[in-house]
């Protein structure tokens, strides 16, 4: 006691405090995780941490794995089941008949070849394009930046298809010898190297992710500070400089951010190549597909997956390290309601709006219209006889086809179309609340170590190509445990949730932050709960962007093949009953499942649109 | 040198969700000269089109009709159809949020000018020296605008804009974003300024105080029409109408509302509520033809209190600040401001005398709203 006496802050437990008795240590641990818990925000925030760590962080473990094991039908390297570098060996240093050359090396150069050229034409178009409706006085510009966006909303081959529809000519080889629109316009036939292989896919891939550019772009524009670039008129630059070392400069960042993604979007995408790679141009998702179809090739699909996969997270690390430098690029805004436009004096005026609105023209509107025509064709190619016996007639249509008939009377069609539908409502709806709530819980728990990982754990599957994703979870419905998922609905909507949650956590933390604390906190105060605060206050203060959170998943999982290709067979949804349809050239058919997938997402967006405000522009994209 | 002078200028825009043909107007018909290396304020309310017509006379907005002048040298004139663009007109503009370029070093965005104007290094890496010394900013010429606090970055947005030594420099509420403190420096920064560059200040600020001390001359405006243009102590002393009485002045100046008795000569009585004043005209200024309504316009510091005459009066709310306190009191239903100079308080009910002094109360046309004349005012018992 005497001690206690002399000493009584430095001994607690020998001086208990008058009445209450001393604490435990595992009391205060109790304590100490109750009051961590009192608060909604992280309670969300480890549910999540345990739910992405399960769904994203152990799947790609495995996936890990898997490119060290040996597979059924992959005896030949040894006991099924146990580990090897065969793999990574065959695919990456075999020399034996320029294996690894032609298995991996050559396809790759294609691949990023094609995908810088891809990067190269959406900058520049989508770029250019935003610039000149945040900046100029471009005529019809309400019109140009609604149509502008279709290429991106419709399925990503669709610009592929319309390009093979329009170009394919008769001097072709083989079976793709069919007339197309241009030829039929023109009688002029273009050589192969225009229709199919490397410059169509990159040119293709291009136009689909100008509008992402331009969503980008525009949105840093547009926010940008028009006494940035005034300034430097005053200070006696001329228009070329001030572009050149002002508002280029400015806009760096979103450049980057653009390039980085699209070329990580065009690196694995699978669905531009399976078009346009009729001659047989090879890129790395393409072999990946077949290397998987195979199972004596499964362990060298998987390493192609995870190599795929680090190009990503590269792309990621240099993304970040770039846009996070000393010269900060946030944009005070001031009074850019004054900004004043920069005048196109009348000539150049009148010939870029025609250049413009036919581009739009051409690669939003035009394909609709191909697509249209090319399902009412009698015979593939030729334009002089129309007909509407591909949507209603009852006969197959196709040998090699069970089923195929007129697109009306198509059982398979349908019942795809509706689970198409109720796979990307699920996705939506689930994509959509997790981003709300991780918004919520990361915009409340900034700076967190925790926080931080749930941001990043929910933008991962973005970087994950979409065949290296759906490959992972291939690897996992195989297995035994959880042979119950193999080619089920319910695996689908798992992966697609999962994937497509990026979009819906982006939009919803940008929400979520824009939104001060205290406008919670006024709720807190006078005792409203929780689940109230977020229904009758958050959600509808930021209605537009957190149904835009629902809208780009809805959009992106009903356009989506290259996700779910290797996990459905060629029934379950609609765009792999087309790319079944497209396989055994039954263009007919292809083209007018393709027509219902565009109108479908078109309709819903817009009048998602119409009814909420809420526009795919205010997400991310990809 | 350079003198500025606007002939009819106006700027009108169609409006928004309006007919064909219907149009807002920003700035109606401006005629305003501004002379050689005066510092002129544009004051006004927000949206009394005052930044309208400093990006006009910069060339940064183009005006709808009229002609500028700058230096004799016609840079807009509609008629004739010229427009000289920004760069070519030789100004500076200070812009309210600085505007420096966040990709450049506090060195870059100040030199940038110059080397647009194809300066030779040395002299440009003399110049900004000078500059950065001049504004006390020497250490931060590596630094990026993020890395600047608000006082610093403004301290390098007036380098950039002075660099080129601009004969004519266009501020834009330059001080709207700073604290209290650093506004009250930066101010008596700006006037130093004026004074070393030997240039044209034109100056926009909805703050009639920062417009006061600053300027040789203001130029008040409401609603795009110009109300009165005049060194400061004179818009202070006689305002040109109640909008500028009210606008200029803190606290307000006292508006009684009030009816003509009688007239005579240079004098006339006035009744407002039950109480009846005397107003004298200064310079024997003719009343005989004044309308009935009129208000009498009374700085608070002339409504004097302790005096041996005049009217009692009771302190509804006594606000004292140290150097001064401002009284509120009341006589009939009508309440005054009074400031009395020096540390008193008043308790709240105490009676008190009070009484006009001076000779600078205002006389308004009560239905015009203009000025009529100035004068001496005194209760009638």
């Amino acid at each position: 006691m005497d001690n206690s006496l002399t000493l009584p802050k430095d001994n607690p437990e020998t001086t208990p405090p008058s009445n209450d008795k001393p604490l435990t240590r595992w009391q205060k641990i109790w304590n100490a995780i109750k009051t961590y818990f009192s608060k909604p925000a992280n309670i969300i925030l480890v549910i999540f941490a345990v739910l992405l760590s399960i769904t994203v962080v152990l799947p790609l473990a495995y996936l890990l794995f898997n490119t060290f094991q040996i597979h059924p039908g992959e005896g030949s390297l040894g006991k099924i089941g146990s580990l090897t570098a065969m793999h990574w060996f065959r695919v990456l240093f075999d020399a034996e008949y320029d294996y690894s050359v032609n298995l991996f090396w050559k396809p790759l150069g294609n691949s990023i070849g094609m995908s810088l050229i891809a990067c190269l034409i959406a900058i520049i178009i989508g770029g250019g394009i935003a610039y000149l409706i945040t900046r100029t006085n471009l005529p019809f510009k309400k019109f140009i930046s609604t149509v502008f966006v279709f290429p991106y909303i419709m399925p990503s081959w669709s610009i592929a298809m319309f390009w093979e529809n329009f170009f394919k000519n008769t001097s072709l080889p083989g079976i793709q010898a069919q007339t197309g629109l241009f030829q039929a316009m023109t009688t002029l036939s273009v050589p192969s190297g225009f229709v199919y292989g490397f410059w169509p896919c990159a040119i293709c891939l291009g136009i689909h992710y100008a509008p992402f550019a331009y969503i980008l772009i525009g949105g840093i524009l547009r926010n940008m500070d028009a006494n940035l670039e005034e300034a430097a008129t005053i200070l006696k630059a001329s228009r070329l400089k001030i572009m050149r070392k002002i508002t280029l400069p400015i806009v760096l960042p979103a450049l980057i951010s653009t390039v980085l993604l699209v070329f990580a979007s065009s690196i694995s995408s699978y669905t531009v190549p399976m078009f346009l790679g009729k001659d047989g141009f090879m890129t790395i998702s393409l072999k990946m597909r077949a290397l998987f179809t195979k199972s004596q090739t499964m362990g060298q699909g998987y390493v192609v997956a995870t190599i795929l996969m680090l190009f990503s997270f590269g792309i990621l690390m240099l993304n970040q390290f770039i846009t996070n430098s000393r010269r900060s690029f946030t944009t005070v805004t001031g009074k850019s309601g004054q900004v004043s436009l920069v005048r196109i004096k009348k000539p150049a005026r009148i010939i870029l709006t025609i250049v413009v609105l036919f581009y739009v023209g051409f690669f939003a509107i035009f394909p609709l219209v191909s697509f249209a025509l090319e399902s009412f064709l009698a015979t593939s190619g030729d334009y002089s006889k129309f007909t509407t016996y591909y949507w209603t007639t009852t006969d197959e249509t196709n040998p090699y086809i069970t089923g195929s008939v007129g697109i009306l009377h198509n059982a398979t069609i349908w019942n795809a179309y509706l689970n198409s539908l109720l796979i990307s409502l699920a996705c939506a709806l689930i994509a959509g609340t997790f981003g709300i709530l991780i918004g919520y819980a990361v915009a409340r728990t900034r700076g967190k170590h925790l926080s931080n990982y749930v941001s990043n754990m929910a933008f991962l599957p973005y970087l994950i190509p979409a065949m290296s994703f759906s490959t992972i979870y291939l690897a996992v419905s195989s297995a035994k445990a959880f042979s119950f998922l193999y080619q089920s609905i319910f695996l689908l909507i798992l992966v697609g949730s999962i994937k497509f949650t990026p979009f819906a956590s982006r939009s919803g933390t940008n929400a979520m932050l824009q939104l001060s604390g205290e406008i919670e906190e006024a709720a807190i105060i006078v005792g409203v709960p929780w689940w109230k605060r977020m229904t009758r206050v958050l959600f509808p203060i930021q209605k537009s962007s957190f149904i835009s959170g629902y809208l780009l998943p809805f959009i992106s999982c009903m356009r989506e093949l290259t996700l779910f290709v290797l996990l459905t067979d060629s029934s379950l949804i609609l765009t792999a009953v087309l790319q079944n349809y497209e396989t055994y050239d039954c263009t007919q058919i292809s083209n007018g499942i393709n027509l219902i997938i565009i109108a479908s997402v078109l309709i819903i967006n817009l009048v998602t649109n119409k009814v909420t405000g809420a526009s795919i522009d205010k997400g991310v994209g990809g | 040198m350079p003198e500025i002078v606007l002939t009819n200028i106006t700027k009108s825009w169609p409006r928004a969700g309006g007919k064909k043909g219907e149009r807002t107007v920003g700035v109606d018909n401006l005629n305003l000269t501004i002379k050689d290396r005066g510092f002129i304020t544009l004051l006004g309310p927000s949206g009394c089109g005052k930044t309208t017509t400093l990006r006009m006379i910069a060339g940064l907005e183009t005006p709808t009709s009229g002609k500028i002048t700058i230096g004799g040298k016609v840079v807009f004139d509609s008629e004739k159809g010229i427009n000289i663009s920004p760069d070519k007109r030789n100004v500076g503009f200070l812009f309210q949020n600085y505007a420096l370029w966040p990709h450049m070093t506090v060195y870059k965005n100040i030199a940038f000018g110059l080397e647009n104007m194809k300066w030779k290094k040395e002299d440009i890496k003399a110049r900004v020296t000078e500059l950065l010394a001049m504004l006390k900013i020497d250490e931060l010429g590596d630094r990026y605008p993020s890395e600047l606090s608000g006082g610093q970055q403004q301290r390098v947005a007036i380098a950039r804009t002075l660099a080129p030594k601009p004969s004519v420099l266009f501020m834009d509420e330059p001080l709207s974003n700073l604290d209290a403190k650093l506004r009250l420096e930066m101010r008596t920064e700006l006037k130093r300024l004026h004074r070393d560059t030997e240039s044209t200040f034109v100056y926009v600020t909805h703050d009639q105080l920062e417009a006061m001390t600053l300027a040789t001359e203001v130029c008040l405006m409401e609603k795009g029409v110009l109300q009165q243009y005049d060194p400061p102590l004179e818009v202070y002393a006689k305002p040109n109408n109640l909008f500028v009485a009210d606008f200029v002045g803190n606290p307000t100046m006292n508006f009684l509302r009030g009816q003509v008795i009688s007239r005579e000569g240079n004098k006339a009585q006035i009744k407002f509520d039950e109480t009846l004043v005397e107003f004298e005209a200064n310079d024997n200024f003719d009343l005989s033809e004044i309308n009935e309504q009129v208000v009498l316009g009374v700085r608070p510091e002339f409504v004097v209190s302790g005096t041996s005459k005049g009217r009692k009066a009771e302190v509804i709310a006594s606000l004292p600040s140290g150097m001064e306190t401002t009284l509120k009191v009341k006589i009939d239903e009508t309440i005054l401001t009074s400031v009395v100079f020096g540390i008193v308080d008043y308790p709240v009910g105490e009676k008190i005398t009070i009484n006009f002094a001076d000779n600078h109360i205002v006389l308004f046309d009560g239905v015009t709203t203009n000025r009529i004349c100035d004068g001496k005012l005194a209760f009638v018992k």
